[in-house]
């Protein structure tokens, strides 16, 4: 099998959501330019285009509908291209991890040698709520917002209360190692200039911030946000001669729902599978073992973790999954601040998706380049302090989708 | 004299309705037992060949409490009429599935991981035409 890389990555910085300047291709257009900017390369040399397709059902105005679904071809089209391969991938949160996992899979399988992977994202404010769609009336996913009020927080704090329950702890417990994580996340928000929110947010605050849905706090929840990503992969002997620090692609997986999931998953009325509840979180879990198999190795050789984190909890139960510790020792690392640059496992030095908020469709690609920086030594105050080989990137989406990355250093 | 409201379900097909003793209406799959909420035309293990649709059931009026969270910010259109302070709720009932539901009560002193929990129907607003019902779970013992 072909190895591939990671020859390039671009970021925009991410900006408030709902804004109508700079039109979302335009932003595009900046982050894959510059991608290829980066790895010296020109469109035509692209073999594929894969993009993050988006419709969300705001306000009429800000409707993002048909076109973003085409955002691959619109993109071929205004850089110019001599008939590429384009598609439009979605897979909510996820999505650009999958997009990522596809290219990479072509340049494995040898169809492609190049593929720009990119995506952008212009997210409505506030609590995403399932559309109304006469066409689309699903009653598993179309109605839990009608009918009981559900919220994606709503999720997130069960599964954070029940974690408490589950380790013996009152949930205080768990709401205290939540603003913990976000003042240490946070912390890095201020040397990435391409955070948004470039503010450290101590504990007190996050803790004095109004209850959105107990244990959750406000600081807790990621905003929503506008922005753009790009990143240029590349089979190994082509990413050799485009760059010098080529970032191997050890293992990029696509996950989804498990059968048998005893924890409720967004945006669902039920789980499914007549299982009695065990140990939860076997979606998360399976994509990252997945990898793990991918790349031949094991939960010690990660050395650093971007992990998709639209809220607090998400980081805590992203440290379990990877790690596949019981959750004490996860707490403990929290904890004892093993977390930060200057740790033994240091995770989301970007700031995470808390300090960006969530440009949904280009989420993963934020998390793609700070791993991209970190493993070439070029993330500056943010850098990790211990020697890098490794790092693993982690997203996770509403419907059940999943996707684990691992990069290594390919020089 | 006024006319009494018409209590209708916010959502059709999600519990029984009109009912003295209303349930969820969930599905079977008659080859291997999968059950499902709300009921599907197919049935949902990956082991099963999907040669039968399922069948609909009802599902069980009791269970307890997975978890739970209180929602303290009312929601926007179009559903304004999710005010907070209101509780949600994870429901393990004894088919084996976790069913998300609006629970009774909103004081987190009365709620408990593992209490029993009694389904109900219940009014979620009203507007000057209809009462809207959907469906609840109430703590065991609570009026």
């Amino acid at each position: 099998m072909t190895e591939s890389a990671v020859v390039s990555a671009a970021i925009t910085e991410w900006a408030e959501a709902g804004k109508s300047t700079p039109p979302l291709m335009d932003r595009l257009a900046e982050a894959a330019v510059r991608a290829l900017k980066n790895a010296k390369i020109n469109p035509k040399d692209l073999d594929a285009i894969i993009t993050n397709t988006t419709a969300l059902p705001f306000k009429e105005e800000s409707y993002i509908t048909i076109s973003a679904q085409h955002f691959a071809h619109r993109l071929a089209e205004k850089i110019g291209t001599h008939g590429t391969r384009c598609m439009n991938v979605c897979a909510a949160c996820a999505s650009a991890a999958i997009s990522f996992a596809v290219a990479d899979a072509m340049i494995k399988a040898g169809l492609i040698k190049t593929a720009l992977v990119a995506g952008a994202d212009n997210s409505p404010r506030g609590f995403y709520f399932q559309g109304p769609s006469v066409l689309d009336a699903d009653l598993a996913v179309s109605y839990p917002h009608k009918a009981v009020g559900i919220t994606n927080p709503s999720y997130w704090a069960m599964w954070a209360r029940r974690r408490a329950y589950e380790v013996g702890k009152p949930v205080e417990d768990i709401k205290k190692l939540m603003a913990l994580v976000k003042e240490l996340q946070s912390t890095y928000s201020v040397h990435n200039p391409y955070a948004r929110y470039k503010k450290t947010f101590t504990t007190k605050e996050v803790l004095d911030s109004p209850i959105v849905c107990d244990p959750l706090h406000l600081y807790m929840i990621c905003a929503v946000s506008s922005g753009a990503g790009a990143a240029i992969v590349a089979d190994m002997e082509m990413a050799k001669k485009i760059t010098d620090k080529p970032v191997k692609i050890a293992a990029s997986t696509i996950g989804s729902v498990v059968y048998g999931e005893p924890s409720p998953r967004l945006v669902y009325f039920t789980t499914a599978g007549g299982v009695k509840a065990k140990k939860p979180f076997i979606e998360w879990r399976r994509v990252i073992e997945e990898a793990y198999k991918q790349a031949g190795i094991r939960a010690e050789d990660i050395d650093i973790l971007e992990c998709h984190d639209t809220s607090c909890f998400h980081t805590i139960n992203w440290i379990d999954q990877v790690k596949g510790w019981e959750r004490e020792e996860t707490d403990k690392l929290i904890r004892n601040r093993q977390i930060r640059h200057d740790g033994d496992f240091p995770v989301n030095l970007s700031g995470g998706t808390s300090s960006f908020g969530e440009a949904v469709m280009c989420q993963a690609l934020m998390m793609i380049h700070e791993l991209v920086l970190q493993l070439r030594g070029e993330a500056g105050e943010r850098q990790a302090k211990k020697k890098l080989r490794t790092g693993m990137c982690t997203a996770y989406g509403a419907y059940g989708s999943y996707g684990a990355i691992i990069l290594e250093k390919g020089w | 004299m006024d006319k009494e409201k018409k209590k209708i379900p916010i959502v059709e097909g999600l519990f029984t309705w009109p009912s003295d003793k209303p349930q969820l209406i969930g599905s079977r799959c008659p080859l291997c037992g999968s059950i499902q909420f709300p009921k599907s035309n197919v049935c949902n293990n990956p082991d099963c060949d999907h040669s039968k649709p399922p069948e609909e059931i009802l599902l069980s009026t009791k269970g307890t409490l997975y978890s739970y969270t209180i929602h303290r910010y009312d929601l926007r259109d179009p559903f304004p009429y999710h005010k907070a302070p209101y509780a949600i709720g994870a429901i393990e009932i004894p088919e084996g599935i976790n069913v998300i539901a609006r629970l009774t009560v909103t004081e987190e002193r009365k709620l408990k991981i593992g209490m029993p929990m009694i389904f109900k129907v219940d009014k979620l607003y009203e507007d000057e035409e209809n009462v809207y019902l959907t469906y609840f779970f109430q703590p065991e013992g609570e009026k």
